[in-house]
């Protein structure tokens, strides 16, 4: 017996042994792809430019408003390369010039110059400018050759060399502190031209000698009505300037109307610096009224008038300039056809249709690229740029080679919903939904329940057959909203995305298709957004329902958008309008009669009202009224203030906090998740007594920061209150450290991430609460009955990075170990064992810290790289990590949003309840067989020698 | 109790490491932080070059970066691999070569005032050691990144030196070889044996949890989950 009491300790070694190494998430190499995937983006598109140069090429550059710089491919639509500066106006893209190979760009309010080697994605050089806020620049030319550029400031202009961006010259703008220097021109004369205003009075033209900066001629021009040049002027033909004067009166004089209230703009072309623009120019006279006008010997004539007309734009190919322009056809369509720009005339069998989605916004911009044929005669396709930040690449007759959905890049908020049961499915849960037939119709259900799925799994069968026989490229994975069903596994889910534009998506989490998408109009520039799930799949005869909160970060006010969240579409449910600013929202437990969770919304006269607000849900509220709880924070206060409901749905203020706002202020206020459930009350200690865990639900996190920045004297605190009570269980103080701080609040702990100005590091602590060695009330917790305490431990760490966002992840029931995923600013997403932030972590190992598995204390973290859940999928600006528990305990899906999308699944403590995908089925049959046979041969024998014992 | 005890004395140790460090502050009086509060303060660049020994620059610079003190400055490869990073105030950084492919070990790079440069290695725990690093920047990648776990692959040997394969055939052999080697008949070598197995069996204070285990196996008879080390274990039992 003795020899099996130490084998099973023996056993028990190994185990713990096997237990503290393979505690890792890691990916292995095959599995690249297969559950993951990620979308890259680049913004809303500010500069485009299709590289030309070329006649093959097939490069299309890209400058958005995030200041991203990024050049695309023009036949899939995907990255060749991209390049993430600082957020902010400090990486502000101002400009963007190509030529040749080289794309120059002003960042910064012309605080930079840099230039990008187009073919490779590398740097040619960065120049820093002289301080001053840029006005414009431009290419100059000279002889046929283009080795210059030019820019403007405020009070200088300068000149660079396009090689290495040296400067040639810099010199003053005369009189700059009248005139406002708005626009630089070459026309390929070896002159740099400098076109200045003083509003209201005249115009100043200063013209530079390229060779040497020489102020060669200064010309000012007699116009009162002029106020800026970038809107109404534009040079043409061989350097006349163009204006636009507002009065109307010349325009009329050449037989033209302005829409009313529409400011007419100009847009000349030209097609090679080193050339003077073209003598044809478009002139917009109304939001569908273009013209198309030019210049010859001092006259000017119309050559074409475009009504209705949406865009037009200019595009050059070889010798040939065309104008490209959108006319409406209907209602959802779009016609674009070309025009040679000398003559005016349309060109043959250039139609193009553009179908306007009715989900999308209206057409914005325009790119177009342009291109001769082997016939010499002008083809083209269009990038369209509409509101909603969509790029659709068209080719002709009117196919689609690509949509990008540059929303995508600004996820502002996310949820994940469960995808419906199929038909069959539901029929099988609704049998157990009802019980009032009699056993002969019971048995009748069940038996046609059975029959669909087997005709459901039969044809199944028929599908994998027929697709079975097609070659692999054939086979579409034909994902569409009407055959989504849930998997096993719940594992497949419906991402329901919000962005900052006001573009809903809904993604199908495991190809990452867009299976719908839904823009909101008239969504404020700087609104908030909250989105609740307020009715699940799960019950079926209603459809699942979403809940938007738009709210104005000015105003308070909000409205709401009923969605469902499978399709996309607006619900039949009308929201309730909502004529005061709100302060907060809840979403409660309670259901209404149709199973929608009661959002309870709280405007700023402090009244509740409920949506929805039926009879029962009234009346469900007056019942439980007294057990509602809410809290307010206003940080420019500095007051945290909670709330009771009373039956007449209005409130009755309970406790409040007030953190002096001259010290310090809030930065953030953290609760739990209320999916989140904590299947251990307690851990088991090393002597085995059983510690357990405060698990108060009411419980917030408040994370202030102080005003005072200076290094020796900043801090931050953390302040942990019961949200129903206002009693504040614990307060912590980190001297010498500033934020930004990262927190993250589940079960019984708190992580937060800060910088540690004394030592110039960033720094992990983690604060645990546990209520001891006994509990109080072990069946219901309530804030309200809780006398003790809790014990607090603490632990801080040195982390070797800072990091962009973080959050834990979750799963079903709580089982599985939880990890911190880690956004990275470099792109990697850390997936950080919650092990090693552990208040007990031992400095001196003891045998019962031993027993119970606590690695001992080393102040610094480690980053792996084998812990980067995203191998090399980097995702660029993490902001956010969303993660959901799925049907197996053991996986948790995340999904990290930023400049980029990516989604995958982890398995924190391994994938313990479903066989790995790498489980070798032909070792495990190999060795049965070999077993079976070894057993019938040796029974065999063991016969024999039976036999031949009995013999002897 | 024990982790304040030991956040306590890592205050203290910080704490100590501090003096250290303000000796070499002194001489920089606006490190690191005052960044927002200077900001007409000179600027300076920060310069250097990432080397990949064998891979041309041309395959890897435009997927890679320069990190100061996370994203709080950034700058990018020139095509050549060297780079710039503009408008540093002066203080105290972390400079980092990020590419998704390899892998670069993070400088330290202190900038004092008056624009002067050093470069040091990182030491998150003893921050004010200085162990020079050139400068400009010679940052030399230490090979690609490793992401990915290795499987595990199947072989005859790799089954046999399985520790729990070693563990059923080594019982199994002494189950077999012992009763030929001594006779298990003898009365007095039984004495011996139970002697011995008595001496090992000596630690009173651990059993419940492998008593546990024994019980768990030999109860659940016939049942698959057992597996075959409690089948040897039972044979052992059933010998003796």
């Amino acid at each position: 017996k003795s020899k099996a009491v130490a084998m099973a300790k023996l056993i028990l070694l190994l185990l713990n042994w096997i237990f503290l190494c393979c505690n890792v998430a890691a990916v292995f190499e095959d599995q690249v792809g297969k559950f993951d995937w990620r979308q890259q983006y680049v913004g809303k598109v500010r500069f485009s430019h299709f590289d030309s140069h070329m006649q093959s090429s097939k490069k299309v550059l890209l400058a958005s408003e995030s200041n991203v710089f990024a050049a695309l491919n023009t036949r899939t639509g995907e990255l060749f390369w991209r390049h993430v500066d600082k957020t902010g106006p400090e990486g502000n893209i101002d400009a963007l010039l190509q030529h040749g190979q080289d794309a120059v760009l002003v960042i910064g309010n012309g605080h930079l110059l840099r230039s990008w080697d187009i073919g490779v994605g590398g740097m040619n050089w960065e120049m820093v400018l002289d301080p001053g806020s840029f006005r414009s620049a431009c290419l100059v030319g000279h002889q046929g050759a283009v080795k210059h550029l030019a820019v403007l400031k405020k009070t200088v202009i300068s000149l660079h060399y396009l090689s290495n961006g040296h400067q040639k010259w810099v010199e003053n703008l005369p009189e700059s502190e009248t005139v406002d220097f708005q626009a630089v021109y070459s026309g390929g004369n070896g002159e740099v031209y400098a076109l200045g205003v003083v509003p209201n009075s005249h115009l100043a033209i200063v013209v530079y000698s390229l060779e040497d900066g020489e102020i060669t001629k200064q010309v000012s021009v007699e116009a009162p009505w002029l106020s800026s040049i970038p809107a109404s002027c534009s040079v043409i033909s061989r350097g006349l300037l163009t204006c636009l004067e507002m009065t109307q009166i010349p325009l009329q004089t050449l037989g033209l109307d302005v829409d009313p209230g529409f400011r007419p703009s100009l847009v000349s072309h030209q097609p090679n610096p080193a050339h003077p623009p073209l003598s044809e120019f478009l002139l917009q006279l109304g939001p569908e009224h273009h013209l198309l006008l030019q210049h010859n010997d001092g006259q000017i004539v119309t050559l074409r008038d475009y009504k209705p007309a949406l865009l037009a734009s200019f595009a050059t190919a070889g010798e040939k300039t065309v104008v490209a322009v959108m006319a409406p056809k209907n209602k959802t369509a779009c016609s674009i056809n070309l025009f040679s720009a000398e003559t005016g005339r349309r060109l043959l069998e250039t139609t193009l249709i553009f179908t306007v989605d009715p989900n999308g916004g209206k057409p914005e911009k325009l790119h177009v690229q342009a291109f001769l044929k082997k016939d010499d005669s002008v083809g083209y396709r269009v990038m369209v740029q509409t509101e909603d930040h969509t790029l659709t690449f068209i080719q002709q007759p009117g196919r689609v080679m690509w949509t990008r959905e540059e929303a995508l890049s600004d996820v502002v908020t996310m949820e994940m919903v469960d995808l419906p049961l199929t038909g069959a499915q539901a029929e099988l849960e609704g049998e157990f939904g009802k019980k009032a037939d009699g056993l002969m119709s019971m048995v009748m259900k069940r038996l046609s329940s059975q029959l669909i799925m087997l005709q459901a799994w039969i044809a199944h069968l028929w599908k994998l057959f027929y697709d079975a026989r097609k070659p692999r490229s054939q086979v579409k994975n034909d994902v569409s909203i009407e055959n989504l069903s849930r998997d096993e596994f719940n594992l497949q889910k419906m991402m329901v995305l919000v962005t900052a534009s006001g573009k809903l998506f809904g993604i199908d989490s495991k190809t990452g298709d867009i299976l719908w998408k839904h823009y909101l109009e008239n969504i404020p520039l700087n609104a908030a957004f909250k989105l609740m799930v307020q009715r699940t799949t799960a019950h079926f005869p209603h459809p699942p329902q979403c809940t938007l909160l738009i709210k104005d970060k000015d105003t308070g006010l909000a409205t709401l958008h009923v969605f469902n969240p499978i399709f996309g579409r607006r619900s039949q449910v009308t929201p309730p309008a909502l004529p005061q600013p709100i302060l907060q929202s809840l979403l409660l437990p309670l259901m209404d009669q149709d199973y929608a969770k009661v959002l309870l919304l709280v405007d700023d006269q402090y009244k509740v009202s409920a949506f929805p607000s039926t009879k029962n849900v009234l009346q469900q509220l007056q019942e439980t009224a007294s057990s509602i709880f809410f809290y307010l924070a206003d940080s420019g206060q500095g007051r945290l203030s909670g709330y009771r409901l009373r039956t007449d749905l209005s409130t009755e203020q309970v406790w409040e906090v007030v953190i002096p706002t001259e010290t310090q202020k809030i930065v953030s206020i953290k609760g739990k998740r209320s999916n989140e459930h904590v299947h251990s009350q307690g851990r088991v200690m090393g002597d085995r007594s059983v510690l357990y865990k405060y698990l108060n639900p009411n419980l917030l996190a408040v994370v202030t920061e102080s005003t005072d920045l200076h290094q020796e004297r900043s801090f931050i605190g953390i302040l942990l209150i019961d949200g129903v009570t206002g009693r504040i269980i614990h307060e912590a103080v980190q001297r010498k450290a500033r934020g930004p701080v990262h927190v993250v609040h589940s079960e019984n702990w708190v992580v937060y991430e800060y910088w540690s100005t004394k030592s110039r590091r960033n720094e992990f602590s983690v604060i645990e609460l546990y209520e001891g060695m006994d509990l109080y009330n072990s069946t219901v917790f309530s804030s309200l009955d809780r006398p003790h305490a809790p014990q607090v431990l603490q632990q801080s760490y040195i982390f070797p990075s800072s990091i962009s966002t973080m959050e834990a992840t979750l799963t079903e029931k709580g089982i599985t170990s939880r990890h911190l995923l880690v956004g990275l600013p470099s792109g990697g997403i850390l997936s950080l064992p919650k092990m090693f932030l552990d208040p007990r972590r031992p400095e001196v190992i003891s045998e019962q810290s031993r027993e119970e598995n606590l690695i001992p204390y080393a102040p610094e973290l480690i980053i792996r790289t084998e812990w980067f859940i995203n191998y090399n999928q980097t995702v660029s600006r993490v902001r956010g990590i969303y993660t959901a528990p799925s049907g197996l305990e053991s996986t948790c899906l995340v999904v990290a949003y930023g400049l980029d999308i990516y989604h995958t699944r982890v398995y924190p403590s391994k994938q313990f309840d479903v066989l790995k995908d790498d489980y070798d089925y032909m070792l495990i049959s190999s060795v049965l067989f070999a077993l079976f046979f070894a057993t019938m041969i040796s029974k065999r024998l063991a016969e024999v020698k039976l036999l031949n014992r009995a013999w002897r | 109790m024990l982790s304040r005890g030991s956040l306590s004395r890592l205050w203290l140790f910080v704490h100590a490491t501090f003096v250290v460090v303000s000796c070499f502050t002194d001489m920089e009086p606006g490190s690191g932080v005052g960044v927002s509060s200077q900001p007409n303060g000179d600027r300076f660049k920060i310069e250097g070059r990432a080397i990949v020994p064998g891979v041309k620059t041309h395959d890897w610079v435009s997927s890679a970066r320069v990190l100061v003190e996370g994203e709080e400055h950034v700058g990018f490869l020139r095509t050549d691999g060297s780079f710039a990073v503009n408008d540093v105030p002066s203080g105290s950084y972390v400079v980092e070569v990020v590419t998704p492919t390899y892998r670069f070990e993070p400088v330290r790079v202190d900038i004092t005032s008056k624009g002067k440069m050093r470069a040091r290695l990182v030491n998150y725990i003893k921050t004010s050691e200085v162990i020079r690093q050139p400068y400009p920047l010679q940052i030399r990648s230490v090979g690609p990144h490793s992401y990915f776990m290795k499987r595990e692959t199947w072989g005859w040997t790799d089954f046999l030196m399985n520790p729990m394969v070693m563990m059923m055939v080594l019982p199994l052999l002494i189950i077999v070889l012992l009763p030929k080697v001594v006779n298990t008949n003898d009365p007095e070598m039984r004495k011996e044996m139970e002697q011995s197995m008595n001496m090992l069996n000596s630690n009173p204070e651990l059993p419940d949890v492998s008593e546990l285990m024994t019980k768990l196996f030999s109860g659940s008879k016939g049942s698959s989950k057992a597996g075959s080390s409690s089948k040897s274990s039972r044979t052992v039992t059933k010998r003796r």
